[in-house]
């Protein structure tokens, strides 16, 4: 794959264009803000960071790479799928994550992208969780991105997804959503360069998201799926 | 390089067989009082239904339809949109098309998904991957002026439906009118009229869902 293709699949994927359900999502978000927990557009920056460096770096990234490293081996990546699925405590965290990888499946799946109808019909069959993390690996190894293009796509998917929630419960402004997001480029640089942990060994600790998660599950505003 | 193919296949973004209909239309329009009128007379003509609401900021429509008595509350499914109705039912529909998929899964023999879109504006479409057919639901008390003004919404829709036609004497609405330039800009697609508050007009919504939609099976 050229370097151009690549930028163009990357331009094509990471974009909020691409539908896959995430604007739905403000993974605990909403309920801090109502709770008054996140105030201003610095408090959200450094709920990403905290994300990034305490949960992506050490828990999504070994996964997203695991499953990447599969090859298309769904075997292989319905493995890494549980391993996501069991280890995400927080239920809409965990219904999340299957509803949007569900969803990435169906897209891509239309799309004719190698792999994705084959273990979309897993999923629907119950033989798979269809975590979001274990298909990105899987689609982006299907689609020819290079290993950290796909960490990238992860990553800024997390820190768009949350700053796109913030700029629409009124936390920040456009341009400082994209200030933000320019500065997360150096902690996400950071987190690919960290050590790698084995899948079983992957851990993460975000105990506020989490808990905002879990309050979530029976709060009253509900204008996100988390 | 394995490339995406363009090789697009239906089967894979729409593997069912219920029909899917889109309500959509302004805040306070009427569109969940229209999906009260309509699921029981669905039901009364024997159809297997099921529903799917993307309420702005709560379960508040879902709750309603569920605990209306006219659904098994479990045939009716809720669809967070993150405070971007108009994202959910057009450039990005995959959570209502997988709660879709989802219910036609679940229910077998299910003919026809009401999808019910958040109140939004005047701009507001479904993408034809989510609907086989959407109806926009407008109402007289929102003012006359609005199908002159040619929303997106009022203009491409397959079926238009003004609601609310008693309070037109009320809100000083020339109802002849309204329906008149209706018509003039859907160039011949259909308009209805209905009071959703007593069932009047929605005879021939479901008429026409029938005739149009489910091909009167």
């Amino acid at each position: 794959m050229s370097d151009l293709a690549q930028t163009l699949a990357l331009l094509q994927f990471g974009d909020s264009f691409f539908p896959s359900g995430a604007t739905s999502f403000s993974w605990g978000l909403e309920t801090l803000r109502a709770d008054g927990l996140v105030v201003r557009a610095s408090d959200v920056e450094a709920l990403i960071e905290g994300q990034i460096r305490h949960r992506w770096a050490s828990f999504d990234r070994p996964a997203l790479i695991a499953s990447y490293r599969a090859a298309g081996d769904l075997d292989r990546i319905a493995d890494v799928d549980r391993e996501i699925d069991a280890a995400t405590l927080a239920r809409e965290a965990r219904d999340g994550g299957r509803r949007i990888g569900s969803a990435l499946l169906k897209v891509h799946a239309g799309m004719g992208t190698p792999g994705a109808a084959d273990y979309r019909e897993r999923v629907q069959r119950g033989d798979a969780c269809g975590q979001m993390t274990a298909v990105h690996g899987l689609i982006g190894h299907a689609t020819g991105l290079d290993e950290t293009a796909v960490c990238a796509l992860s990553a800024y998917g997390l820190a768009v997804g949350t700053i796109g929630a913030a700029l629409r419960v009124g936390l920040l402004g456009h341009v400082e959503g994209q200030a933000i997001l320019a500065r997360m480029r150096a902690v996400v640089d950071e987190a690919v360069a960290s050590p790698l942990p084995a899948v079983d060994a992957c851990h993460a600790y975000t105990p506020m998201a989490e808990i905002a998660m879990m309050r979530h599950e029976t709060g009253s505003g509900r204008m996100f799926a988390s | 390089m394995n490339t995406v193919t363009d090789q697009s296949s239906a089967t894979a973004v729409r593997p069912s067989t219920a029909a899917r209909v889109g309500i959509g239309g302004p805040v306070g329009s009427g569109k969940t009082a229209l999906l009260e009128q309509l699921i029981p007379r669905f039901a009364a003509r024997g159809t297997n239904l099921a529903v799917i609401t993307n309420d702005i900021a709560t379960r508040e429509d879902a709750e309603r339809v569920r605990r209306s008595g006219l659904i098994a509350p479990e045939r009716v499914l809720a669809v967070e949109t993150g405070a971007c109705p108009h994202s959910a039912i057009r450039e990005d529909p995959t959570l209502n098309m997988e709660s879709a998929d989802a219910l036609d899964r679940k229910f077998s023999g299910l003919e026809l998904i009401l999808i019910e879109s958040g109140g939004d504006n005047l701009a507001s479409s479904f993408s034809l991957d989510l609907v086989d057919y959407w109806l926009f639901v407008i109402d007289v008390a929102g003012g006359d002026d609005i199908p002159r003004k040619r929303g997106l919404g009022v203009l491409s829709c397959d079926l238009l439906v003004i609601n609310k036609t008693d309070l037109a004497p009320y809100v000083r609405v020339d109802l002849p009118r309204m329906v008149r330039e209706a018509n003039e800009v859907r160039r011949g697609k259909s308009v209805l009229l209905t009071n959703c508050a007593t069932g009047e007009g929605v005879d021939a919504i479901v008429e026409t869902i029938a005739r149009e939609v489910l091909f009167d099976r």
